[in-house]
């Protein structure tokens, strides 16, 4: 399954209104649940915490990727959130986060799971790319951006 | 007389469209007498670029690689099955490293006539092009490609065919 593939705009917020680590990552689950794409809010809030526990996602360039595996979803799961102001997410170079890209996967696709993540850090390594979906008004301005559409 | 299909290379990769392709490569091997052979690529590379990245830890890169390690055993198996319950032997084989390249490298080691894969998605983004591991492995192969579409079609001749 490609990334393109779970890229919808209901999954994607902008802004975030969160201010902190955990309320973004809150934030970003339930807009699954309102998506109807995640029912166990609870269990799904525990893993990605868990995660976070052994290293932050919250990589360098305000690029955070928290992610884990978990059979409250039974497919590969994808929320997009974009903060302008940046969120602080304890990341790698101690800047803001600003681009949060949230994974959850069933234990069973570790193939679909890391294909996902691995083009998340190819298409974020453009800064113009970043610096473009920063500047993004909608979900729909952003899911247009990720999938290029023709 | 020999064909112009004497060995088949199906790349399996768990999706739903590989065991479709899988099913039609058992009955184009059953009806050509080919050689069947099944490849599964534990993709090494994204698992190094997440790590490099900083998204996965070194500990989560062990864990994921032994999750991959048991999808190849269980994918293949199941591709054993498939082929070895029409009568067909498939030669199975797991390989390691950039998807593509492992799968070039095989075409090319078992000298395949065709390659096998399952129906991609509709390209809706450029970007996507770039980074479809099969789409790229398609380009590269040295050998014909057939991609398999249409899984009710599939799901019927594979059932029709003798056990």
């Amino acid at each position: 399954m490609a990334l393109v593939d779970l890229v919808k705009p209901e999954i994607i917020k902008v802004p975030l209104e969160s201010k902190s680590k955990q309320a973004v990552i809150r934030e970003l689950l339930q807009v699954l649940v309102d998506a109807g794409k995640l029912n166990d809010f609870d269990a799904a809030y525990d893993a990605l915490l868990a995660r976070e526990a052994k290293g932050s996602t919250g990589l360098e360039a305000g690029i955070a990727v928290p992610h884990a595996k978990t059979d409250t979803v039974s497919t590969l799961t994808l929320a997009i959130g974009i903060a302008p102001e940046g969120i602080d997410f304890r990341a790698l170079d101690g800047n803001p986060s600003n681009l949060f890209f949230l994974m959850l996967a069933p234990p069973n696709q570790s193939g679909p799971h890391i294909e996902a993540l691995s083009e998340i850090a190819r298409i974020t390594q453009s800064k113009t790319f970043c610096k473009m979906l920063l500047r993004a008004q909608s979900p729909e301005e952003v899911a247009e951006l990720l999938t290029e559409e023709d | 007389m020999e064909g112009p299909i004497r060995r088949i290379l199906i790349y399996v990769d768990g999706t739903e469209e590989a065991i479709t392709a899988a099913q039609y490569a058992v009955c184009l091997a059953k009806s050509t007498g080919a050689d069947l052979h099944a490849l599964y690529v534990i993709n090494t590379r994204a698992l190094n670029d997440l790590v490099k990245a900083r998204i996965f830890l070194d500990s989560e890169e062990e864990e994921y690689h032994h999750d991959l390690e048991s999808d190849a055993e269980r994918y293949l198996k199941h591709v054993d099955k498939l082929s070895s319950r029409k009568g067909v032997t498939a030669a199975l084989e797991k390989r390691s490293g950039t998807v593509h390249q492992e799968i070039k490298k095989y075409a090319e080691e078992i000298d395949a006539d065709v390659l096998l894969i399952g129906e991609l998605s509709h390209v809706r983004s450029r970007r996507d092009e770039f980074y479809h591991e099969t789409e790229r492995a398609m380009r590269l192969v040295h050998c014909s490609v057939l991609m398999v579409k249409d899984e009710e079609r599939v799901w019927d001749l594979y059932d029709a065919l003798p056990e």
